[in-house]
């Protein structure tokens, strides 16, 4: 990290986005989008449909190259290294290293189906991190009891239930120690009543002090546990603040309209 | 007049061991070519799905020639044509060299399709949760891609290794004295050819036997629901390999209600 990036960057911000542009094709997914986290904040993200919260989950993890703006994880350029004033593609093992900082949970868990759930949390730290394995096996364990799943370390995911499944997908996101987690739609695609024992593992995460970035249509969950909400519509952050000022007194119109559809 | 005494002797009591000495050479030729072919079939599917064009249409083009042209050409010009090519009309390459190269050459082309339908089959979440914790390109292939595409890939490998083991007869042509060329050189000395042939016929089968109890094996192996599978499948060899054995009643039903 040059001095200039430490120097431009607040050191307390673990995200901080500037001006993305992300287009597919024609269509601007991400248009000028700004975003900054500070350690130990919860930041949540909602939106309509297609507004580009998952896009701009996925360009702070650079699964998605952006096309414009800047992206840095804990004061890091993300996914881009400067050359002769331009941003060039930055080697794979720097963007991979910067990634086994950033936790992401998907909407779809996509857990390794050939792994039981001991197996699928230990996997990164001893080949990514190299640490060896009866430390990270012991961690793994602590993780699984953590997110009520002690019972289940030797299950393969298809025996497991959907929120079974994301609460194992958590914890191997988490036995990266990673600076920040993402949360996209982490509960979208469970049954309503395995929402809540999933919510609980974020909420508990949260009280930890876990630096989160969540998209959700859990408006309670928002409500309770996030410092910050940001209102994206049509590729732009439209308003953002804290959970009392877009939940009850929101200014935009848009925003209003969105949250009297979604109450 | 046929004689049955002749394939008797060369099945039985042959002190010279002539078909087995075939069978053997059969045997170990195939299983090279095979793994030649898979190791060159899986950089090539990767290179055939890369988004670079110059690691893309090489494979391309690769894949295009092999599949599109008959292995017997493609080992003729090895075995006549390579000498002329570089202009050196002495140079002979060893016939069991020359063969090994023609069918792995040809085995990686089928093999690529193969192996890059497998690793399509992943769901694309794999690699983006792999990516996500940090693994770069080639740990999430080892580690989380290919041991998925594994299930995909090992079925339809088995069937190529079935066809290499009878696609090594081609080796005759250029007079290497594998099963068939075996049976041709001694059979048409001693006007024994057909005999010989029945001879042949049987090694080809006994391999062929062999490997579908391997294959069927292993896929055992590979499947989650091994045990499960493993009741309605016990004959899974045998329908396979004799082209019997009626699916059992409710089989896949069953199956399907277990997962
Ligand atoms: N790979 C892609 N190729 C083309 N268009 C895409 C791609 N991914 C997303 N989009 C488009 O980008 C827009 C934003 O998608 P995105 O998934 O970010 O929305 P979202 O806010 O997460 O919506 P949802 O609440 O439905 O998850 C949508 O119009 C979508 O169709
Ligand atoms: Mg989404």
């Amino acid at each position: 990290m040059s001095v200039q990036q430490q120097e431009n960057s607040d050191s307390r911000e673990m995200v901080r986005a500037e001006k993305i542009v992300k287009r597919f094709g024609d269509i601007t997914v991400l248009n000028g989008v700004d975003l900054s986290v500070k350690r130990g904040q919860v930041v949540v993200v909602i939106g309509p449909s297609g507004s580009g919260k998952t896009t701009l989950l996925r360009c702070i993890n650079h699964l998605e190259k952006i096309d414009d703006g800047r992206i840095y994880i804990d004061g890091e350029l993300m996914g881009y290294r400067e050359s002769n004033g331009r941003l060039v593609e930055d080697r794979e093992a720097n963007i991979a290293r910067i990634r086994s900082q950033v936790g992401f949970v998907f909407q779809r868990f996509n857990l390794f189906p050939h792994m039981t759930a001991l197996e699928n949390v230990i996997e990164a730290p001893i080949h990514v991190l190299r640490q060896p394995k009866s430390e990270v096996t012991e961690r793994a364990h602590a993780l699984l009891a953590k997110v009520g799943l002690a019972e289940k370390a030797n299950a393969y995911p298809h025996k497991l239930s959907g929120g079974q499944q994301q609460r194992v997908a958590i914890a191997r996101a988490l036995a990266m120690n990673p600076k920040i987690m993402l949360f996209d739609e982490a509960t979208s695609a469970l049954d309503p009543e395995l929402v809540g024992e999933v919510l609980k593992v974020m909420k508990q995460l949260a009280e930890e002090g876990m630096t989160m970035v969540v998209v959700t249509h859990e408006m309670g969950f928002a409500r309770e546990v996030c410092s910050h909400v940001i209102f994206m519509d049509k590729s732009v952050i439209v308003e953002e603040g804290t959970p009392e000022k877009i939940f009850d007194h929101a200014e935009n119109e848009r925003t209003r309209n969105f949250l009297g559809m979604i109450l | 007049m046929f004689q049955w005494d002749t394939v008797w002797h060369f099945l039985f009591s042959d002190p010279n061991h002539l078909f087995l000495l075939a069978a053997w050479r059969t045997l170990w030729i195939s299983v090279v070519a095979q793994f030649i072919g898979v190791i060159l079939g899986l950089f090539l599917a990767l290179m055939r799905m890369s988004r670079f064009p110059y690691l893309n249409w090489p494979a391309r083009a690769y894949i295009w020639f092999f599949r599109g042209s008959p292995l017997l050409v493609q080992v003729l010009l090895l075995w006549d044509g390579l000498p002329r090519i570089i202009n050196n009309p002495d140079f002979l390459l060893p016939d069991f060299a020359c063969i090994l190269v023609a069918f792995s050459l040809n085995e990686g082309a089928y093999m690529a399709e193969i192996v890059r339908a497998g690793i399509t089959s992943v769901d694309a979440g794999q690699m983006e949760a792999a990516k996500s914790l940090g693994m770069r390109f080639a740990l999430a292939m080892r580690r989380i891609i290919l041991p998925q595409a594994a299930r995909v890939i090992i079925p339809p490998l088995g069937n190529e290794f079935n066809n290499m083991l009878k696609t090594t007869s081609i080796a005759s042509v250029i007079g290497l004295l594998e099963l068939t060329g075996t049976a041709e050189v001694y059979g048409s000395q001693n006007f024994v050819i057909f005999e010989l042939l029945i001879v042949a016929t049987v090694f080809y089968l006994l391999l062929t036997t062999l490997w579908g109890y391997i294959q069927s094996w292993i896929e055992n192996r590979l499947d989650p629901n091994r045990t499960l599978k493993a009741e309605l499948d016990q004959k899974g060899w045998a329908s396979r390999m004799l082209g019997f054995g009626s699916p059992r009643p409710g089989g896949a039903g069953t199956l399907a209600s277990g997962r």
